[in-house]
C-alpha cells in the first residue's frame, strides 16, 4: 500500500466542565491513505465526530485538543499556527456537516458561497464562478446556472447537502471528512447522496473519511472502517472482514442489534443492554465491560490495546468473538446482557 | 406466517380479523394561504386489525403524523370518518370524544421535548390517571411503581425528573405514561428514530413485549423502513398524502407492487457489504413535488420509472386494489413492478 496521506496519532480531546474532565477522544490512532474511503462508526457520544473535528482543530468550546499528533504532509496539523492552519482548511482538507441547513449562510446566494470557498484561498472571483457551475454539475444539481443564484431556502435538503459537497470539493482537497452527511435526509435522498461520494471517490481520487452511525452507510460506501466507544477505537479493519467476522464484543453487538430490510424472517432483535458510558467517569479495564455478555475477571480490572486479530484488523479485546463463540455460545445467545455468555457478574464471581 | 408464529401473536386471518380502527375516505386538508391548500392527507382508507402492528412509512412531508393525528383524533379531518370500533370517532365531540381517547395513546419521537421538565416521572407517568380521576393517594403512587416496572424501570425513580435520565430511558417513560389508562391502541410516531442503534432494539424488544402481555394493537410509523418492517405485521407506504401500498410486511419486501415502495427498499442500505455491493438503487428522478398541487393522475408519475405518459399515468389515479391475496396497491402496471 502506499503511503498514508494522514497519520493521526495517540489523539486526544478533553473538555473542561464543572463536573471535571470529560475525554471525549482518549488516544486514537489511525492511518488514512490516498483514494480511499474510511468510516467512523459509533452511537452518540462515542468521539467519532469529535475525532473528526480534532483533525482540523475545530473543536468547540470548552474542549480542547490536549495530545498527540496528526501528520499531513510531513506537517503536524496540531502544531501549526491558526493562519497556517486556515490554509489547509477547504483546501487541503474540506469538511461537509450533517444539517445542510445550518452550514449554509441563510442570507448568500448558494454559488456565491461555493466562490467564496475558492475565494477565501486567492482563485479569481471569475475563475472561481465557472469553476462552481463546474461543481454544481458535478454534484448533479439540475439548471445550475439558476441555482447558483438561488439563496439557500429555495433549495431542498438533498440539493442544499450538495451544494455543501461542491463547496467541499471546490479546491480539490486530498481529503474529504463528511460528518454524518445524510442523517437528516430522507431514505431516496440519502441514497443519491452517498452514490454521489462514491462516484466522486472514485473519479477524483478524494480521500474521504465518512463519520457515521449508519452500519449500512459504512458498508455501501467505505474500504476500511474504525469502530468508537466511549472515545476508543475498539475495532478497525477491512469492511468486508469486520462485518463478516468482528472481534470485538461491542462491532458484534451493533451488527446483531439491528434489523435488516433484507431479513426474510422475524428474529428477536438481540439488544444491547445498559446504555453509553459517562465519560466523566469511564468504566475502569475495558469501557465496554459493564455492557459486554463475554467480560472475563480481567476485563474489570485491564484495559486491552489494539492487537492484530486478522490481516489488517486489529481489536481491543481480552476475549474477541473467537473465543466468545467457541467457548461462550456466543451465537446461541437470546439477549446480549452484560456476562451472559461468560457468566461473570460483579459481585458474584468476584 | 412463520412470522406470525415466532411472535406469538396469531396471524389476523386476511379479511374475517376484527379490525380496531376503520379510515373511510379521510382528506386533512391545511390552508396554505391566497386560497390555497396543503393536501397532507388525501381521501385514505384502510383498517387496523386488532393485536396487529400496522407500520406506516414514507418520507418527509408524506402526510403519516398527520394520519397519526387524524386516527387518535387530535386534530379534526376536513372530510371522512374514523371508526373506532363501532364507534364513528369523527362524530363525537367534547367529553364524549375524550373518553374514547383513554384507549387511543401515542408515543412520540423526542424523548427530549416530550416530557415535562419541571414535572417528576412519577406525575408525568400518572397525569392521564388524574385526567380521568382513576386512582388516588396510595393506589395512584402503586400504579406509577408498577407502570415503571412495565417499562424496566426502577420503581423507585418516581420522584426524579427527566433530566436524570437517558434517551433510551426517557422513551421507556414515555411508554409507562401511554400504557396507564391500559388503552387499545399505541400509535408510535417515530418513537425510535432518536434513538441510538442499541437502545433501539431495546425499545423495539420492549414494545413487542408489552404488545404481547396487554393484547396491544399498534399503529407505528416511522422513516426507518428496516425497523417497521421488523415491528409490523402489515406496511403501509404513503406518497404525497395518498397509500400506494398496504401488504403483508414480508411481502412488501419479497414482492413490492408499487414502484415508490420498490425504490423505498432499495435505498435502505444493508449492513452487510457483500450485499449492500451487489444491489441496484431503483433511483428517483427528480424532487418530491409540492403538497399545495399534487400532480395529477397518479402523483408519483412526475418520479416513476415505469410510468407511461400521459396516458394512464398522469390522467387517470390508479385506485387503491387488491392486487394479490391482502395485497393493496395503488398502480396501473403493479405487474412491471
Amino acid at each position: 500500500m502506499a503511503n498514508p496521506i494522514l497519520q493521526v496519532r495517540d489523539l486526544r480531546t478533553q473538555f473542561a466542565t464543572e463536573g471535571g474532565i470529560v475525554k471525549a477522544v482518549d488516544g486514537v490512532s489511525f492511518e488514512l491513505y490516498p483514494g480511499e474511503s474510511l468510516g467512523i462508526v459509533g452511537e452518540s457520544g462515542s468521539g467519532k465526530s469529535m475525532t473528526a473535528l480534532s483533525l482540523l482543530r475545530l473543536v468547540p468550546e470548552p474542549g480542547r485538543v490536549v495530545g498527540g499528533q496528526v501528520l499531513f504532509r510531513d506537517q503536524d496539523l496540531l502544531q501549526l499556527t491558526s493562519e497556517e492552519i486556515r490554509e489547509i482548511r477547504g483546501r487541503d482538507i474540506a469538511m461537509i456537516f450533517q444539517d445542510p441547513q445550518s452550514s449554509l449562510n441563510p442570507v448568500l446566494r448558494t454559488g456565491f458561497q461555493v466562490d467564496e470557498a475558492m475565494l477565501a484561498h486567492g482563485k479569481p472571483k471569475n475563475q472561481a464562478r465557472a469553476r462552481t457551475l463546474e461543481l454544481l454539475k458535478k454534484v448533479r444539481i439540475p439548471a445550475a446556472e439558476s441555482r447558483y443564484k438561488d439563496f439557500p431556502h429555495q433549495l431542498s435538503g438533498g440539493m442544499r447537502q450538495r451544494a455543501m459537497i461542491a463547496m467541499g470539493l471546490a479546491n480539490a482537497p486530498a481529503i474529504l471528512i463528511a460528518d454524518e452527511p445524510t442523517t437528516a435526509l430522507d431514505v431516496t435522498v440519502q441514497a443519491q447522496i452517498l452514490e454521489l461520494l462514491a462516484d466522486l471517490n472514485r473519479e477524483l481520487g478524494t480521500a474521504i473519511i465518512m463519520i457515521t452511525h449508519n452500519m449500512g452507510v459504512v458498508a455501501g460506501l467505505c474500504t476500511r472502517v474504525l469502530v468508537m466507544y466511549a472515545g476508543e477505537i475498539v475495532e478497525q479493519g477491512p469492511v468486508e472482514q469486520i462485518f463478516a467476522n468482528p472481534q470485538h464484543p461491542y462491532t458484534w453487538s451493533l451488527l446483531k442489534s439491528m434489523p435488516r430490510v433484507d431479513a426474510l424472517r422475524h428474529e428477536r432483535l438481540r439488544s444491547i443492554e445498559g446504555m453509553a458510558p459517562d465519560l466523566l467517569r469511564p468504566p475502569s479495564g475495558c469501557r465496554f465491560h459493564p455492557r459486554c455478555p463475554f467480560r472475563i475477571d480481567k476485563c474489570f480490572t485491564n484495559e486491552p490495546q489494539l492487537e492484530e486479530v486478522g490481516p489488517g484488523q486489529r481489536a481491543a479485546c481480552w476475549v474477541t468473538m473467537d473465543r466468545a463463540r467457541k467457548e461462550m455460545g456466543a451465537d446461541e445467545l437470546k439477549d446480549i446482557r452484560p456476562g451472559a455468555g461468560s457468566n461473570v457478574h460483579p459481585g458474584e464471581d468476584r | 406466517m412463520a412470522e406470525a408464529a415466532v411472535k406469538g401473536t396469531p396471524a389476523p386471518a386476511p379479511s374475517g380479523a376484527k379490525s380496531l380502527v376503520r379510515v373511510e375516505n379521510v382528506v386533512k386538508h391545511f390552508p396554505a394561504g391566497l386560497g390555497t391548500h396543503v393536501h397532507a392527507v388525501d381521501g385514505v382508507s384502510f383498517d387496523i386489525r386488532e393485536g396487529e402492528t400496522l407500520g406506516l412509512v414514507g418520507e418527509s412531508g408524506c402526510g403519516k403524523s398527520t394520519l397519526a393525528r387524524l386516527v387518535t383524533q387530535l386534530i379534526p379531518v376536513t372530510s371522512g370518518k374514523v371508526f373506532f370500533g363501532d364507534v364513528e370517532l369523527t362524530k363525537l365531540r367534547g367529553e364524549k370524544l375524550r373518553q374514547y381517547r383513554r384507549q387511543l395513546q401515542m408515543i412520540f419521537q423526542d424523548p427530549f421535548a416530550s416530557l415535562d421538565p419541571r414535572m417528576t416521572v412519577g406525575d408525568i407517568i400518572a397525569e392521564p390517571l388524574d385526567n380521568f380521576r382513576i386512582v388516588r393517594g396510595r393506589k395512584r403512587n402503586q400504579r406509577v411503581q408498577e407502570l415503571l416496572k412495565i417499562v424496566g424501570l426502577n420503581p423507585n425513580f418516581n420522584n426524579r425528573y427527566p433530566h436524570e435520565f437517558s434517551g433510551g430511558q426517557r422513551q421507556r417513560i414515555g411508554i409507562a405514561r401511554a400504557l396507564a389508562l391500559n388503552p387499545k391502541l399505541v400509535v408510535c410516531d417515530e418513537a425510535i428514530s432518536a434513538l441510538d442503534v442499541s437502545i433501539q432494539a431495546q425499545i423495539v424488544n420492549l414494545l413487542e413485549d408489552l404488545q404481547r402481555e396487554f393484547r396491544l394493537t399498534y399503529l407505528f410509523i416511522a422513516h426507518d423502513l428496516s425497523v417497521v418492517r421488523h415491528i409490523s405485521d402489515r406496511v403501509m407506504v404513503m406518497y404525497l398524502g395518498k397509500i400506494v401500498e398496504i401488504a403483508d410486511s414480508v411481502e412488501t419486501y419479497s414482492s413490492p407492487k408499487h414502484p415508490y415502495t420498490k425504490a423505498l427498499l432499495s435505498a435502505i442500505p444493508v449492513p452487510d457489504p457483500k450485499v449492500q455491493r451487489g444491489r441496484r438503487l431503483v433511483e428517483l428522478t427528480g424532487e418530491i413535488p409540492s403538497p399545495i398541487n399534487p400532480p395529477s393522475g397518479c402523483r408519483f408519475h412526475t418520479r416513476c420509472p415505469i410510468a407511461r405518459l400521459p396516458t394512464p399515468c398522469a390522467e387517470t389515479e390508479p385506485p387503491l386494489e387488491e392486487k394479490r391475496r391482502d395485497h393493496l396497491a395503488a398502480c396501473h402496471f403493479s405487474s412491471d413492478v
